[in-house]
């Protein structure tokens, strides 16, 4: 299944919701809507991950990209992710930078 | 033992596409767990994007990829004719303690499966891949046990076995 991405910012919260595959060939586009969203007036970041159901560590990346560029003291809030994706997460230790919650 | 067709890539942009396939075909044959299939595909998905990234230096070159099935296990074998390369010597064996801009992705590869195995013969990079299959009363389970001691190994240990 194709990579869908879409984001939306209101009130410093910019949300992604995340479809699909996120791998090495879907990782660069992305990487660069993280790049134009995240913002420094962002305060949150919250990525809607139900749909996500496959991510390599290109899309791991993308997501320590986010954390880097959103800076300390913004919390990344990951809602809905699926079992295979979590865990590949928490295997990298990854989790402990982020929020993960199975509902919003 | 059974085994799937072998295939020969050359880095093109459907070849994640050819090694999922193949992936889910043999996860099929060997009656894998949703989550050992997933952690097959990650570890073949990884180990073929580092060799087209990095093991030709830019260049496109050969992956060859081959899936089985034995009583035991579930293996893939994955060839290429690059520099010898052991991605068990370029990974990390534990967690970071803080958040890392890379090298996730032999990590996953190397620590993500039951087993993962490497030798250079003959002039080409040879990477095995295996995954315990499950006994048959537990198939229909996700192997939670299993995966749980897995996830404690490769945190506390980074080992590949």
């Amino acid at each position: 299944m194709s990579f869908q991405a879409k984001v939306r910012s209101q009130d410093g919260v910019v949300t992604f919701r995340l479809a699909g595959e996120l791998d090495s060939r879907s990782a660069p586009r992305f990487h660069e809507m993280i790049t134009q969203a995240v913002v420094p007036a962002a305060r949150k970041l919250v990525l809607q991950m139900d749909e996500l159901s496959y991510m390599s560590s290109a899309g791991l990346r993308c997501l320590v990209y986010a954390h880097q560029r959103a800076g300390n003291g913004v919390d990344i809030e990951l809602v809905g992710t699926q079992p295979e994706v979590a865990e590949t997460i928490r295997l990298t230790g990854f989790d402990r930078s982020l929020i993960m919650r199975a509902h919003r | 033992m059974r085994t799937t067709d072998r295939f020969r890539l050359t880095g093109d942009y459907g070849m994640a596409l050819v090694v999922a396939d193949l992936v889910t075909t043999v996860a099929g044959m060997g009656r894998l767990s949703k989550r050992q299939a997933y952690r097959l595909r990650l570890a073949a998905d990884e180990i073929t994007t580092n060799i087209t990234c990095h093991g030709y230096c830019g260049e496109k070159g050969v992956v060859d990829i081959e899936g089985g099935v034995g009583d035991d296990w579930v293996w893939l074998h994955i060839e290429d004719e690059a520099p010898p390369f052991d991605p068990t010597h370029h990974c990390r064996v534990t967690v970071p303690d803080a958040v890392q801009e890379g090298g996730y992705g032999l990590f996953l590869a190397v620590t993500g499966i039951d087993h993962f195995a490497y030798d250079y013969s003959g002039g080409r990079n040879r990477n095995t891949l295996l995954v315990r299959r499950l006994p048959a009363h537990e198939d229909t389970l996700d192997g939670g046990t299993d995966d749980e001691c897995h996830r404690a190994a490769g945190r506390r240990t980074g080992s590949v076995h």
